[in-house]
């Protein structure tokens, strides 16, 4: 039987001018990282040292507060806030969206609770967490799962709303019957993107939480920023932002690899 | 002559070869401005084997008739037979192919082809081995391994085909299903089904609004018309395949069909 003239691409053909593109931009990023700290040492050189301290003098003050330790354990505190907090809000959350997306009557009778639920901002609850959990790390990890929750139940309930009633069609006539062998077999394949989508945002979200949800007294690196600026220590402050963000960007590329292998087909 | 008379005159004339016999289909919707009727008192039936296409113009029905006989949707009154059952709802019996292929992105060519035979719990071997049967029938046995995504239009279209053509269906319900490639591709695509349908002994039933894909195809056209959707006439199309449409006697009917169609 004749075939098309046009094969299928190679995914190798697409994956090394990707490469290169990916490696201009990077050159280009570093570029950028070197010209905003010129910048930030210029005018360190116009600014007293409480105000905006030099690179080089904070990168002394990250250089001692990683050797006294005080860094790591603050770090450390932080991913116990962090680590359960995002893990449990976004396994409920993506539940919740999955669940309520695909059962109408589930959604009919949450629908009321969720519009109630919804505008409440995650810090308004350090009451009920301080209340229920105390001032630790479950409280911390209470506030940062309620982040990790809203964000994902949004994201899934709308990746499985606007998955493909035709799809769903031909699955059907394949003899797939049964909502729970749908939503397995077709629906949330099909959601999967835009869930995925929505759990990298909430690991980024949940480490701004992380250190708002420190603030009323539990330790890690949002409490030595809390101590540092009351300190008047600007050097520190930017010390532990830097943590902050390079443990950002450590799981983010950790867990951006790993959507790109699930999703490999897109 | 009440409405039950029909229906048993009906059964009988459509005879044991009947595939799928259509019977009194009407559809009605509930539109803006009242009661639309889409479909009213449809009776046709595809014999065993047959190939047959419906054409009409736009508005006629003609993809709510598909979904109605593919047990997408519920008629309003009648009923549609497959093998003497009433059809109530998707079965693999009835294998779809659609205009917008509807793949599964996330899955390859193959695994679009297993995915029935899996869900029927089908052991791995025998699977794989009907999986690679049928992308070879519709020549993809190379593309086994490729997603949606790197296929081209036809090449969907074939994986498609196979898909449907996975769980055995006793007709195969296409709608529209050259639409959406260019003229070159369409005609091969339409060489390869009447081959594979030659091969196959599969009935089919394609629903389309090109006549001269139907006069190409079809054993029989049943010709549809608008407000309300019905059937004007079927035409019999008496002709040896491979058919080309420089043929004086293929010039005939597709004038024949148009005439009816405009």
């Amino acid at each position: 039987m004749a075939t098309d003239t046009r094969g299928p691409v190679s995914g190798e053909d697409v994956a090394s001018p990707v490469g290169s593109v990916d490696g201009t931009r990077a050159l280009y990023g570093v570029a950028g990282v070197a010209g905003f700290v010129a910048l930030w040492w210029a005018a360190s050189l116009v600014q007293p040292a409480y105000v905006l301290p030099s690179p080089l003098a904070v990168g002394e003050t990250f250089a001692a507060e990683a050797a006294s330790g005080t860094m790591g354990i603050a770090l450390g505190n932080s991913v116990l806030h962090w680590l359960p907090g995002t893990v449990v809000g976004t396994t409920a959350g993506v539940a919740a969206g999955v669940a309520l997306a695909w059962w109408s009557t589930l959604d009919d009778a949450a629908s009321g609770v969720v519009r109630l639920l919804r505008p409440v901002p995650p810090l308004a609850l350090i009451g009920f967490a301080i209340a229920w959990l105390g001032i630790n790390h479950a409280g911390a990890a209470a506030i940062v799962a309620v982040g990790a929750f809203w964000i994902n139940f949004y994201a899934a309930y709308g990746g499985v709303e606007s998955v493909s009633e035709d799809l769903i069609d031909v699955a059907r006539s394949l003899d797939v019957h049964g909502s729970l062998a749908l939503l397995r077999s077709v629906v949330v394949p099909a959601a999967l993107p835009e869930i995925t989508t929505g759990v990298r945002t909430g690991i980024g979200r949940c480490w701004m939480l992380v250190v708002a949800a420190e603030i009323f007294g539990v330790n890690g690196i949002g409490r030595e920023i809390l101590r540092a600026s009351n300190n008047l220590r600007v050097d520190v402050v930017i010390s532990y932002i830097l943590v902050l963000s390079l443990a950002y960007l450590i799981i983010d590329a950790v867990f951006r690899a790993t959507q790109r292998r699930a999703l490999k087909w897109r | 002559m009440s409405g039950e008379d029909a229906t048993s005159r009906m059964g009988s004339s459509t005879g044991d070869d009947a595939r799928v016999a259509v019977q009194g289909v009407s559809k009605r919707y509930d539109g803006a401005q009242g009661p639309v009727r889409a479909l009213s008192n449809i009776n046709f039936s595809v014999a065993n084997g047959e190939f047959v296409c419906v054409v009409g113009p736009s508005g006629c029905g003609k993809t709510t008739l598909f979904r109605v006989i593919a047990g997408l949707e519920e008629s309003t009154e009648g009923r549609v037979l497959l093998d003497g059952k009433m059809i109530n709802g998707p079965t693999s019996d009835l294998g779809l192919v659609f205009q917008e292929y509807y793949l599964f992105p996330w899955l390859t060519a193959a695994e679009n082809v297993g995915f029935g035979p899996d869900h029927a719990e089908t052991a791995a071997d025998e699977r794989d081995a009907r999986v690679q049967e049928l992308l070879n029938l519709v020549g993809l046995g190379g593309s086994a391994d490729s997603y949606p995504r790197d296929l081209s239009g036809g090449m969907k279209q074939r994986v498609s085909l196979a898909r449907a053509l996975a769980m055995d269906p006793g007709l195969l319900l296409m709608d529209e299903p050259f639409g959406a490639v260019d003229a070159q591709t369409k005609r091969m695509l339409q060489d390869e089904l009447l081959d594979i349908w030659q091969e196959t002994g599969k009935t089919i039933l394609l629903v389309t609004h090109d006549v001269a894909e139907a006069v190409r195809l079809a054993d029989r056209v049943v010709v549809m018309a608008a407000d309300p959707g019905r059937i004007r006439t079927v035409v019999d199309v008496d002709l040896p395949r491979p058919r080309t449409r420089t043929d004086e006697t293929f010039g005939a009917v597709y004038e024949r069909v148009l005439g009816l169609i405009n």
